[in-house]
């Protein structure tokens, strides 16, 4: 049953280098997509430590968790509780040089104030004095050249992450920083 | 003596009166077709080349340079779409498959990586769509066994991934397989790509129903539609292929209805809204009769008992010895319906149903009753008397019915 098209066909030679000139298109937007995140998009200053300081470097990524990562249940806006996997969003205010969470909810929110930032993240757990939340931020594939010296610093003091959030809801880490003295 | 030589030149020998027609049909019984193994080296050769060029790449992926990282992306996709392109046209078609298919995983490397690169964080699935779509539109442009049962798998792990990290069930690729790599396998229906198939589409069928916290039992109302939809497949071998996993899953789901199901909890978490569960199962019962009646094979309807929906019934042992008349009803038919058919394979695959049910039954009737040792000793004897009593009975039936 497998008996290839002729390849001499003109038609089906064009389709096909259709199909991976496509392709290859796609992923050179993916990359076009990172440029335009960091152009375009609003940087959030984030707040983080290393999951383990003894270990930094898992890799060659770092493994972050944020103040944002945990978030008292009191923030959840919705008429029914959190559920595990579930998407949802969440509201971000400046505070003391970094954004904090200010509320979570299933349904889209929007900045009330020009100093606020919308991230979405999805739920992994929820529980009575508690919502821990996941935000795909937490690998930070390290640059070249960069990881040793964050090794240094961050393995003792936690670490500040730019976050480039573009308006159509992608977001990358832009700069992973130690925190001003 | 090859099959394939009985297949093209025998209908000639029949005609110039070598052989009979009878004869012909005798003889291509003694080459049975083994063409599934052979199909399947490509494939795992390509996903095997994949891997290795991954891990020698990911080794020193970080000390690279984006530009020369994107380069070896792009050039390696496409230097496997070319020298696919290159066996195929010298005629070398499992060679070439093998490096299309692999220009395939890698576009999905590609897209994985790139935005791993710029540490991209997407929050629905576009770009591993873009995957299924690709694997959609090559299925279609080579026609290729290997390119379908890939791209059967890349569906499955893209909806994976979307309802399991992103929390949401991505609607456009359970179409894009249900309608690109369906209408594919209707028009070039196929026993090993229908079941690949059927089994592609049960899996997003399970993640949709866990996705939407609904009722497990609602899983078969898309699995008997795909049931239903091998009985208007005029290619009866592809058809009763696609058939295949949604009535083993029908069978499990039973079998463990037969063990579990005495106890009203576990039957209670079984029980969706009754006239929505029972309308809509009856509308695809409807449809599948329809098409059994339309391609006559009305005796094959038998399949129906595994979905009485017991459940309903209240707990206790009456559900239990209820689901057991009809786990034996089903293997009691299969094996019926093979004797007629004279189906050797059928007539395994029914012994070892019933010897299966055999063996939940005494299971469950007799385990709280009798003295553990007894159990096994009597349970033991049983199972060997019924395995050689059935087999002696298979061999006389399909030896009486052998064509002389």
């Amino acid at each position: 049953m497998a008996t290839p098209v002729s390849t001499t066909s003109f038609t089906h030679r064009r389709l096909i280098k259709l199909a991976v000139a496509a392709q290859m298109l796609f992923i050179l937007a993916v990359a076009g997509a990172g440029y335009a995140t960091t152009a375009l998009g609003r940087t959030v200053t984030l707040r983080t430590t290393p999951v383990d300081p003894r270990d930094l470097l898992y890799g060659d990524y770092l493994r972050l968790t944020y103040s944002i990562s945990q978030v008292p249940p009191t923030l959840w806006q919705g008429p029914q509780p959190p559920r595990k996997h579930q998407p949802v969003y969440v509201l971000l205010r400046p505070q003391n040089g970094a954004y904090e969470a200010t509320a979570v909810s299933a349904t889209e929110l929007t900045p009330t104030a020009p100093d606020q930032a919308v991230l979405r993240g999805w739920v992994t757990d929820s529980w009575r004095h508690g919502l821990r939340l996941r935000y795909n931020l937490e690998r930070y594939y390290v640059p070249e050249a960069t990881g040793k010296e964050l090794q240094k610093t961050g393995g003792r003091r936690p670490l500040l992450v730019k976050v480039s959030v573009a308006p159509w809801g992608q977001a990358r880490i832009t700069r992973v920083e130690e925190l001003p003295k | 003596m090859s099959r394939k030589l009985l297949e093209t030149d025998g209908p000639e020998w029949v005609r110039k009166g070598i052989i009979t027609e009878q004869q012909h049909q005798q003889l291509l019984a003694l080459y049975p077709e083994d063409q599934h193994v052979v199909g399947l080296l490509p494939l795992l050769g390509s996903l095997l080349l994949g891997l290795s060029a991954l891990s020698i790449v990911a080794a020193n992926w970080q000390g690279l340079p984006e530009w020369l990282r994107l380069l070896l992306l792009l050039g390696s996709m496409g230097g496997a779409y070319a020298g696919g392109e290159y066996f195929l046209a010298r005629r070398n078609e499992s060679l070439g498959i093998g490096l299309i298919g692999l220009g395939l995983i890698l576009f999905g490397c590609g897209i994985i990586l790139t935005s791993q690169m710029y540490q991209l964080i997407g929050y629905d699935a576009p770009g591993l769509l873009a995957w299924a779509l690709a694997g959609t539109a090559l299925t279609y442009l080579y026609r290729s066994r290997t390119i379908f049962v890939l791209m059967a798998a890349i569906g499955g792990i893209v909806q994976g991934y979307s309802t399991g990290q992103l929390g949401t069930f991505s609607y456009l690729t359970a179409a894009l397989t249900v309608v690109g790599l369906g209408y594919y396998w209707w028009r070039h229906p196929d026993a090993l790509l229908g079941t690949v198939l059927a089994t592609g589409l049960l899996w997003q069928a399970g993640l949709l129903i866990g996705h939407l916290h609904a009722k497990i039992t609602w899983f078969f109302i898309p699995a008997m539609l795909i049931y239903a939809a091998g009985d208007w497949q005029t290619d009866r071998s592809a058809g009763r292929a696609l058939q295949t996993p949604p009535l083993a899953s029908a069978f499990l789901f039973t079998l463990g209805l037969a063990l579990y199901g005495e106890a009203d909890t576990y039957a209670g978490m079984l029980r969706p809204p009754f006239l929505a569960y029972i309308g809509a199962l009856l509308g695809v019962f409807a449809l599948s009769l329809w098409g059994k009646y339309r391609r006559s094979r009305p005796g094959s309807a038998t399949d129906w008992l595994l979905l009485l929906p017991g459940f309903y019934l209240h707990g206790g042992l009456a559900l239990a010895i209820a689901t057991l008349v009809v786990l034996y009803a089903y293997s009691g038919t299969v094996l019926w319906r093979a004797h007629q058919e004279n189906n050797a394979d059928r007539v395994t695959l029914g012994t070892v149903l019933f010897i299966v049910t055999t063996m939940v039954a005494y299971f469950k009737l007799t385990w709280a009753f009798m003295d553990k040792s007894l159990f096994f000793l009597v349970g033991g004897v049983l199972l060997l008397g019924l395995s050689w009593y059935l087999r002696r009975k298979n061999a006389q039936s399909l030896s009486a019915k052998q064509p002389e």
